[in-house]
């Protein structure tokens, strides 16, 4: 199943570190998806004070943010987990956020014409299906990162 | 005593100071006149304003009784061009929202012309009484550093869930947060110009100061409909309008 995390404001890198290292530490989440709006071009450009846009590190893997943190969406196994996930989101998101769970796939599951057209006949691991967005590169927008186990 | 907006609440209140010509605006930060210059974008600090036509007191009119009761403005006076600025401000609690910007800016100012949109507000004058009229709009509780944007050109973002340090979205990224200082920094001018030099505006007032100072009916502030004064009016209006001279018991 899969559940989307909406926080009522679009999250900065620090508190997204944060909260991707407390969501990635359990053990029931299996995929994360973060979508929202680009960091704009200029990014890199602006003096440090102004800049928002950094690497984070979650679970001692380097991640280059390349959206701001709108929603979050997360494919689990057991509905118990989400009474954990909220607990950290109670945690790291003071604003307010919902949970919502109205829709069985927030993460895409099956392999569309643009999988084709984009890796040809390779055969494509079903967890890779739905990670990446259609109109980048792979390697720019999945990282994969290993649990402690 | 003048009846300018109708209701109990406090966001009924603060629609009426802005309104009232008589009420004094808290000033709230300090921006020079050279910073307001810049941000407006229309010319070069230190720069001569640039005429239309020439001055009145030159020019040769018509005999006309409404000009001598009008005494003209200053800008007009000298000639200068037309002039704007414009504002968006987030449904996010700012403290102004377009159609109260158009109203007291008519009760306040003289010699503008105004024009509402849902999202942003635009007003024309004189360049020197501009220059003018933006530095009080800057300066006073119209302006929250954080939830209004100066912005030209490129408005998106009224409606948009705000950044986490409390900022509205803005595509071409005017205004941005300095991390160090806590303030927000204006390194464009409204149409998105690059600036030699960041404009300080000042820290972003608090969530708590913005729902005592806002004018926006929201359901998790002050509802509309919980304001039982402010609805009775608007009620009548509309039924009022709606039946215009008709008479139901007489017919027409």
């Amino acid at each position: 199943m899969d559940i989307e995390i909406f926080p009522h404001r679009v999250l900065g890198s620090d508190t997204t570190e944060k909260l991707l290292n407390d969501l990635e530490s359990l053990e029931d989440v299996k995929r994360t998806v973060i979508q929202g709006p680009r960091f704009p071009k200029g990014e890199a450009t602006l003096p440090p004070k102004y800049q928002e846009r950094r690497v984070i590190n979650v679970n001692g893997e380097n991640v280059v943010l390349q959206v701001k943190t709108a929603r979050i969406f997360l494919e689990l196994t057991m509905e118990s987990t989400i009474k954990e996930i909220e607990e950290i989101c109670e945690k790291h998101i003071p604003f307010g956020f919902d949970i919502n769970q109205d829709r069985s796939n927030y993460i895409r599951k099956q392999k569309t014409v643009t999988d084709r057209i984009k890796y040809g006949d390779a055969d494509i691991p079903d967890e890779l299906v739905g990670m990446t967005d259609q109109y980048s590169t792979f390697d720019d927008h999945v990282n994969i990162i290993k649990k402690d186990d | 005593m003048v009846q300018i907006y109708p209701g109990t609440s406090q966001v009924a209140q603060n629609r009426r100071n802005f309104t009232n010509p008589e009420y004094e605006l808290e000033k709230l930060r300090e921006i020079s006149d050279e910073d307001v210059v810049k941000i407006l974008g229309h010319k070069a600090p230190g720069e001569e304003y640039k005429s239309v036509h020439p001055p009145l007191d030159e020019m040769d009119e018509p005999d006309d009784s409404v000009r001598e009761l009008v005494a003209p403005i200053d800008g007009a006076k000298a000639g200068d061009r037309i002039r704007y600025i414009q504002f968006v401000d987030s449904m996010y609690f700012a403290p102004a929202q377009p159609f109260l910007r158009a109203r007291s800016y008519l009760s306040r100012f003289r010699g503008i012309d105004t024009g509402t949109l849902s999202g942003r507000q635009v007003v024309e004058a004189r360049e020197r009484d501009l220059e003018k009229l933006s530095k009080t709009l800057l300066e006073t509780e119209y302006f929250d550093t954080a939830r209004t944007g100066i912005r030209g050109a490129g408005v998106h973002g009224h409606s948009l869930r705000l950044d986490e340090n409390g900022l509205m979205f803005d595509m071409l990224r005017r205004q941005v947060f300095n991390k160090e200082t806590g303030k927000v920094e204006m390194v464009k001018d409204q149409v998105g110009r690059e600036l030699d030099e960041p404009v300080v505006l000042g820290e972003p007032l608090d969530e708590e100061t913005l729902r005592a100072k806002t004018t926006i009916y929201r359901i998790d502030g002050e509802a509309y409909k919980d304001d039982v004064d402010a609805v009775k009016v608007c009620q009548r209006i509309h039924v009022s309008r709606s039946f215009g001279a008709f008479n139901p018991v007489t017919g027409w």
